[in-house]
């Protein structure tokens, strides 16, 4: 087991130097840069353009400017913002705290909408099953950035006392600062969820025509034992496979969603850093992101290995 | 026969249907199982014989309707008709039942202990250690050797024959009066299936229990049981003593497969 999750993060290494080549060079090919961003529409000379580049290393071969940062990155600085001239890791974890909640309570969200839904869609069958498989098709056709819109106008026109631009600061108001997060959460949450409903649906329906139901029923065990440690157990594999994938979509979304509801997180920070070609801030928000997700994946995989005691041995 | 019968079934049928399509795959079988008797029933593939044991129990295969029809009577109540709750407290505690594939009848997540003791405690109304014990000590009663280790084991660290030993423990786990087999050996190859005939003959004489046999293969009955009722096509063709099937049989579809049995003189009894 300790064996598995070391070799499954030692192989997260290369991954990550992948990612961090192909996004330093896919910057680089955009047009423009930092020095043309910040000029703006303001005529600039060529030569003060030359020496904005110049401070910044900008006129150095791209290969050369890489070996530079993955000097330093490997040393755990991740460089200084072109924009605002502090350290992108001071700038960036605060926001990184913000959206990882976000993504946290979406994905427990859908995790619970997603299960119940699914479980409820395989088990009850009939007119349950009619009802969630077409709501689950209406989200799905849906984009979740509508759904967001959405919520956003049916929250103002209805709810009003609902504070739902208001964002406060863990620290300063835990309760407001999680109540003030579950509308975004939702948006972000629902269709995912369909992901999870019918992904759990499915897994219940193999599961549930496997024999050893057919045994666990043979032997007069209670319907609620035969569900949790017969069904739900062999079920849970699949599911926390797909909820792992998800959670990479999760962190996509929530930069959408984050923009709509105006959160203070990555998605903001991503967007002005683009717009502006903050090298630095995008390079280390891209490897931020990509470790997440990687540690997901071996998230995953030791849950895997916690339900079923076949998989540490393979 | 004088003493009442432990299973009494009277023109038993069952129908799968399928949108506005009805299959009657048992056409309306009676036979009788006295306390502690063993009955074989042979017949080809698909005859009916597994959905005659489903039917007994009442366990229509998941999304299929099963409708089953005629008279089931375990010590004179009816079962037919028997409400769900009071039918799960008779399944596994008087009526249990092996399985043929031993490699997909255990739930592979949950250790082989815990799948015996969740049966226990069902049944027995047993403490947690106490069905522990018991099942320990169930393991050693099918031959499982150190089995207060092997019982924390998965059923994925189990060879196919200690699977169905294992099956077979969790079947005879509340001593039912009434043990059905469905093909218990066919999955496993021929040595171990001879270990697996000889270990349900010593159990249902130790436990006194009935045997109701479900076999392919005449094989299989030879030594095994006292009676034989040949099923084909949902019907029972012939029914007898297993000595006189044996070397007398009347209906000509029982000689057919009386033939089709490879070496039976060499097994003797098993
Ligand atoms: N779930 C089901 N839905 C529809 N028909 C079924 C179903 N299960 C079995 N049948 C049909 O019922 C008939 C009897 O099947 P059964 O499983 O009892 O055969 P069997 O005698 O046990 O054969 P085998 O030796 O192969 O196990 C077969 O014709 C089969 O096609
Ligand atoms: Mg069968």
């Amino acid at each position: 087991m300790i064996r598995l999750v070391a070799l499954r993060l030692a192989l997260m290494l290369p991954i990550l130097f992948g990612v961090s080549i192909v996004a330093f060079t896919l910057m680089r090919a955009l047009p423009g840069d930092f020095a043309q961003a910040s000029a703006g529409t303001t005529a600039i000379s060529a030569e003060a353009l030359e020496t904005i580049r110049r401070n910044l290393g900008l006129d150095r071969p791209v290969w050369q400017q890489y070996l530079g940062w993955l000097a330093h990155a490997l040393t755990g600085d991740l460089g200084t913002s072109f924009v605002t001239r502090r350290p992108v890791a001071g700038e960036l974890l605060p926001r990184l705290a913000v959206t990882g909640e976000l993504t946290l309570i979406a994905g427990l969200m859908a995790m619970i909408m997603g299960t119940a839904t699914g479980l409820a869609s395989a088990r009850l069958r009939g007119a349950t099953d009619w009802m969630v498989r077409g709501l689950n098709s209406l989200l799905l056709a849906v984009p979740n950035f509508v759904i967001a819109t959405l919520i956003v106008l049916l929250a103002g026109l209805y709810f009003p006392q609902l504070a739902i631009f208001n964002y406060v600061a863990f620290v300063a108001d835990p309760a407001g600062n999680i109540t003030g997060l579950l509308l975004p959460a939702l948006s972000l949450a629902l269709t995912v969820s369909v992901t999870i409903s019918e992904n759990t649906r499915a897994a219940v329906l193999e599961v549930a025509s496997q024999d050893y139901v057919m045994v666990a029923r043979a032997k007069g065990l209670r319907r609620r034992t035969i569900l949790v440690h017969y069904l739900v157990r062999n079920a849970l594999t699949p599911v926390v496979t797909v909820t792992g994938l998800q959670l990479a979509a999760l962190l996509g979304g929530s930069i959408l969603i984050e923009t709509i509801f105006t959160v203070p997180g990555m998605g903001q920070y991503l967007f002005d850093s683009v717009a502006n070609r903050d090298y630095p801030a995008i390079q280390a928000i891209v490897l931020l992101s990509a470790t997440i997700v990687l540690l997901v994946n071996v998230l995953v995989d030791i849950t895997y290995a916690r339900i079923d005691a076949r998989v540490s041995y393979e | 026969m004088t003493a009442p019968p432990l299973l009494q079934v009277r023109d038993l049928t069952a129908t799968f249907t399928r949108g506005s399509s009805a299959t009657r795959v048992v056409q309306g079988i009676s036979f009788d199982i006295a306390p502690g008797e063993a009955v074989g029933f042979v017949g080809e593939s698909g005859c009916g014989k597994s959905v005659t044991a489903r039917a007994i129990m009442r366990l229509a295969p998941e999304g299929t309707p099963l409708t089953v029809g005629g008279s089931i009577r375990y010590r004179g109540q009816e079962l037919t008709d028997l409400p769900e709750p009071a039918m799960r407290d008779i399944r596994g505690r008087r009526i249990a039942m092996v399985f043929q594939d031993p490699m997909s009848s255990l739930n592979p997540v949950m250790t082989i202990g815990a799948q015996i003791d969740d049966m226990l405690r069902r049944h027995g109304g047993l403490s947690r250690q106490a069905a522990r014990r018991r099942t320990i000590e169930l393991l050693g009663l099918v031959g499982i050797r150190d089995p207060a280790l092997r019982a924390d084991d998965h059923p994925h660290q189990f060879s196919g024959g200690m699977r169905q030993r294992v099956l077979i423990a969790i079947a005879v786990s509340c001593q039912p009066d009434l043990l059905i087999a469905d093909e218990p050996t066919t999955a496993l190859d021929v040595t171990v299936q001879a270990q697996i005939l000889r270990l349900l003959l010593r159990l249902r004489r130790e436990l006194g229990m009935a045997l109701m046999l479900i076999t392919h293969d005449f094989g299989v009955i030879a030594g095994m049981v006292e009676r034989v009722h040949v099923m084909r096509e949902g019907n029972i063709v012939e029914t007898g003593a297993t000595d006189t099937i044996f070397t007398a049989p009347t209906h000509p579809y029982t000689s057919a497969l009386l033939a089709a049995v490879p070496r039976l003189s060499e097994r003797g009894t098993a």
